[in-house]
């Protein structure tokens, strides 16, 4: 049963997930003034688990993959209203978003702390 | 990891370059009444930091307005001509105003998510206590 433990990987996975959507909307929300500037945007977890969010998925940073983050996942510019400057960051939803990221993150922490804990009192530690 | 220490520098870069612009605005409401003054204005740029793939904001060089002075007119003024005006500057206090109403939502905004990323990447250093 624990030769696997696909719990943790799945937190994990959602942790660093949540991570780079914080970053990226840290992103956006401090060129929220820059001319010109196009809001990203992070596909969803769900989707990124199913394997492969758009087709393609780099394993290696050599790989091709132009956009990518570090982490592989690949960004996109989020269609929006747009500002005379040619800016499309709308703070409100970008602080929305980021909030959003908060919460998917404490809730995988939350998952792999109780998972750690039913494996402690398993070990009777 | 790396993703909220790329987070924090590139709000701490929103910080800086709203605050930055904060200074020229008032820079220029202090020399509202300034004869001969431009107003100055600092372009906000995205630039690549470093081997992360965020982009930070980078203010680029101030420049003068180069729109017309406002032609005051007072014979009493001792730069006044010999038609009794002088040239003022050219600072619309609406529009420095607005802008620095912009600037300090922007700042607020970025101080909200610096101190977000901060909370999250403590909560992950919780987990390293037992």
């Amino acid at each position: 049963m624990f030769q696997n433990l696909d719990v943790f990987r799945t937190a994990i996975a959602m942790a660093r997930h949540a991570g780079e959507q914080q970053a990226i909307s840290a992103q956006n929300i401090a060129n929220a003034d820059t001319p010109k500037y196009r809001a990203l945007q992070m596909p969803d977890f769900a989707r990124t688990l199913e394997g492969g969010a758009d087709g393609m998925r780099s394993t290696r940073p050599q790989h091709l993959g132009a956009g990518a983050g570090p982490e592989g996942y690949r960004f996109s510019e989020r269609r929006g209203a747009e500002d005379p400057n040619g800016n499309t960051v709308e703070l409100e939803s970008e602080m929305v978003v980021a909030v959003d990221a908060k919460r998917a993150h404490d809730r995988a922490l939350a998952i792999y702390r109780s998972n750690i804990n039913i494996l402690r009192a398993s070990l009777g530690r | 990891m790396s993703a909220f220490s790329d987070a924090l520098s590139v709000t701490s870069s929103g910080l800086r370059a709203q605050a930055m612009r904060l200074r020229v605005v008032s820079e220029n409401i202090a020399n509202v009444d300034t004869p001969g003054y431009h107003r100055k204005t600092i372009p906000f740029e995205t630039a690549r930091s470093g081997e992360g793939s965020l982009q930070d904001l980078r203010v680029g060089d101030v420049s003068l307005d180069q729109s017309d002075l406002e032609d005051v007119y007072d014979p009493g003024h001792p730069l006044a001509d010999d038609t009794g005006h002088y040239a003022g500057s050219n600072v619309d206090l609406m529009i420095e105003l607005a802008d620095a109403r912009e600037a300090q939502r922007s700042y607020e905004a970025n101080l909200k998510m610096f101190d977000q990323t901060r909370q999250m990447s403590s909560n992950l250093m919780d987990l390293l206590r037992r």
